[in-house]
């Protein structure tokens, strides 16, 4: 409360008592490294407007969650008060485009695509423009308890990467001393689209959404069955761990952290925390690309994650500052260090090349792994990432899914074809609103 | 009676009752029409899209491929309702009985049991959660203590419910204490004195003439019971389970611990969000409470006693 009043008060004063122009940023991240980062940085720019003289001085301000950040963006913005700068995470990426009151940042000049990684900008690059740029990525990776493995009799320096390898890999483990489960993961629907892409299908139809609005939700699609087939076949020996809660990130990490599973499989931006706790409880952790379905080529992960959008409304001269900020913000110098600190992909190919002559692969040798599998994503439509409205509830719908395949041993595509038709009708639900 | 005896003016109860009424019309009567309006339009919070579709929400909960998730929700809040109020209250009628006994320290006791009344949701929610979970809970503690078990308390279908179902009689019984032993203070200590003279034990004089003597009160808290278990369960539950786990056939179209007012919120703010869905949801929450509380006066208020005749 005091904190609220004296924001209202900073807020109050700055409209009264100075002429310079803030740039307001409003972004998602409640932790303090994070958060602290992105203050630094704003700092930073604005020591450097001052020296060019310039009367603008950009504020951060955190906004809660992804969700609430959305919604507060799109009623300020209803109300004639927009921020210049949004912070949103990728499966928003058609209701923020579809409100309206967000400018596709590439339609501003002045910035060059060609300096980001391709799958990266590929993903918020819609309709051929850039909408928002990328700032925090990351793609899902394997890990592996080593001394587990080679307690259970498994080659560490062969981590497999195919569900048929971990199949094979979890019937050594059952036979083994260990009784450790097999593997575990957050049952995230997060995971189920990244395994879509990689067999270089799509989620939704015309084309991932991105040719046109996407009307079907491609649940019963042979690649999607092939996700529900692992979960079925994980299922049969209890060879998965998780909470039993959906989405259940710390929970998977924890059962991976106390030893209870060998393998977890989850996003290369924890890889930099499980390496460190893992040393802590006194285990090596390996890491290996994500084990994708066998007999088909990889394709490459959808790289999401959120990216900065820019809200119409402002001066013009305002929200070329604004822009300003985030080509600073995700300049190689600035990713190189975002990305020690969090584990996050630098979004630039600049920053890769500053981290290799530095060393830093060699160094850790755990994060290259998941450079390894940016680098070779192929960009297309698949690895682009779906666009559809009602994203949100999908995710719950296939998580959900997922845990009828597992937890209730339903029939795979039985089950898959009901998510489908749940799916689609919240699809054409939002879509009605058009 | 045919003139009022108390208010020589007809404009003064009037005057006296506006506030109540400015209220209500405020906060309870128009928003209930503006809801609904809006069940009848398919409405968008993000888009800011507001459209007339007639019926169509309610179609859409009840027929097509999401009937079944919304039938499963509407079931299982009748049971939940039926639950909460049935064990709330009957287990705070035999604690408010026996609280009231003239023991030493019965003061500290009912201010106890009246406790968990004072807290929000969110920390009742939070106590159950911390208690419960199924690694490092004092209750799965307790239990691998003793028996050797650690069940899953969190995502074990039967358990989740069973789980959210205690949480909410816990966090009611103090307020249905709290009613029951204001109520047992004014049953007139001659009757069961009487009743003990003529020899009835303990049980009988219980069911004979407290039981009876609290049915006015037992008809109140039904009601305020049911307008909990229908309209305030979102706190608890978010913090609990989040609405899941999905049960197993043929309870697998939703989680099992999602109530219909917890779906409403889904609905309204969880996704991309129809707010005209929820708003239709929301009304046909309201319809069954109404529809109950009438069969309640209808049917249960006949089995009232009121002592004052």
């Amino acid at each position: 409360m005091l904190r609220t009043l004296l924001l209202l008060l900073a807020a109050l004063s700055i409209g009264f008592g100075s002429a310079q122009t803030s740039i307001e940023f409003w972004y998602a991240f409640s932790d303090a490294p994070r958060s602290g980062w992105i203050d630094d940085r704003i700092d930073e720019f604005n020591v450097t407007l001052a020296e060019q003289g310039l009367d603008y001085r950009v504020v951060g301000e955190r906004k809660g969650s992804y969700r609430e950040t959305l919604q507060a963006a799109v009623l300020a913005a209803r109300q004639g008060e927009p921020p210049h700068l949004v912070q949103l995470f990728e499966v928003g990426s058609q209701l923020a485009v579809d409100s309206g009151i967000f400018e596709p940042i590439g339609n501003l000049g002045g910035l060059d695509a060609s300096l980001y990684i391709e799958p990266v900008i590929n993903y918020y690059t819609i309709d051929g423009a850039v909408n928002s740029l990328p700032f925090n990525s990351s793609s899902p990776i394997l890990y592996a308890n080593v001394q587990l493995m080679e307690q259970a009799g498994l080659d560490p320096d062969a981590l497999p990467e195919t569900f048929g390898e971990v199949m094979d890999a979890c019937e050594t483990i059952r036979a083994s001393s260990v009784s450790a489960s097999c593997i575990t993961f957050p049952l995230h629907s997060w995971l189920f689209e990244q395994w879509v892409a990689e067999q270089g299908a799509m989620l939704v139809n015309n084309g991932n959404g991105r040719d046109a609005r996407a009307t079907e939700v491609l649940l019963d699609s042979e690649a999607a069955l092939r996700v529900g087939q692992f979960m079925a076949d994980l299922a049969v020996h209890r060879d998965y761990a998780y909470t039993g809660t959906l989405e259940d990130w710390s929970g998977s990490e924890a059962i991976f952290g106390n030893q209870e599973a060998v393998f977890f499989i989850t996003s290369t931006a924890d890889a930099g925390n499980i390496t460190r706790a893992a040393a802590d409880v006194g285990f090596d952790v390996r890491t290996g690309l994500l084990p994708i379905p066998d007999g088909v080529e990889r394709n490459g992960v959808v790289i999401g994650g959120a990216s900065v959008w820019l809200t119409k409304g402002n001066p013009q001269q305002e929200l070329e500052v604004a822009r300003d900020f985030v080509l600073f913000m995700t300049n190689a110098e600035n990713m190189v260090s975002w990305h020690k600190l969090t584990g996050y992909y630098p979004v630039v190919d600049a920053s890769v090349a500053l981290l290799e002559d530095e060393g830093w692969f060699e160094a850790e040798p755990n994060f290259a792994v998941a450079f390894e599998q940016l680098l070779e994503t192929i960009p297309n439509q698949a690895t682009a990432g779906a666009l559809l409205g009602s994203f949100l509830e999908t995710r719950t719908i296939i998580g959900e899914a997922l845990q009828r395949i597992y937890s209730g041993g339903a029939d795979v595509e039985a089950t898959m074809r009901q998510a489908k038709a749940e799916a689609d009708a919240r699809l054409a639900e939002y879509n009605a609103n058009f | 009676m045919k003139d009022n005896a108390v208010f020589k003016s007809r404009v003064l109860p009037w005057l006296l009752l506006l506030p109540s009424f400015l209220i209500l019309l405020t906060f309870l009567y128009y928003p209930a029409i503006q809801a609904w309006v809006l069940s009848l339009h398919r409405s968008n919070l993000f888009l800011g899209t507001r459209r007339y579709v007639g019926l169509d929400n309610f179609r859409l909960m009840f027929t097509g491929a999401l009937a079944d998730k919304y039938i499963q929700v509407v079931l299982q809040t009748f049971l939940y309702g039926f639950l909460v109020i049935a064990i709330g209250i009957s287990l705070s009628m035999v604690i408010a009985a026996l609280a009231s006994q003239k023991i030493a320290g019965a003061r500290v006791y009912r201010l106890l049991l009246i406790w968990p009344f004072a807290l929000s949701p969110a920390v009742a929610g939070t106590i159950f959660l911390f208690m419960f979970n199924p690694d490092i809970g004092s209750v799965n503690q307790i239990l691998n203590e003793l028996f050797g078990v650690k069940p899953r308390w969190l995502d074990t279908p039967t358990l989740a419910f069973g789980l959210v179902v205690l949480a909410s009689v816990w966090k009611n019984l103090g307020y249905n204490i709290v009613f029951y032993l204001a109520a047992l203070q004014n049953i007139p200590y001659e009757l069961a004195e009487a009743a003990a003279i003529d020899g009835a034990g303990p049980i009988q004089r219980f069911l004979r003439i407290t039981f009876p003597m609290l049915s006015p009160m037992t008809f109140f808290l039904v009601f305020t019971n049911l307008t909990f278990a229908f309209f305030e369960s979102f706190g608890l539950i978010d913090i609990l389970t989040k609405g899941g786990p999905v049960g197993f056939p043929p309870m697998d179209a939703a989680g099992v611990s999602t109530t219909m007012i917890y779906q409403v919120t889904l609905d309204g703010f969880g996704g991309s969000g129809n707010t005209g869905l929820a708003a239709a949801l929301g009304n046909v929450i309201l319809f069954f409470v109404i529809v109950m509380t009438l069969l309640q006066f209808r049917y249960g208020g006949r089995r009232v006693q009121y002592g004052d005749n």
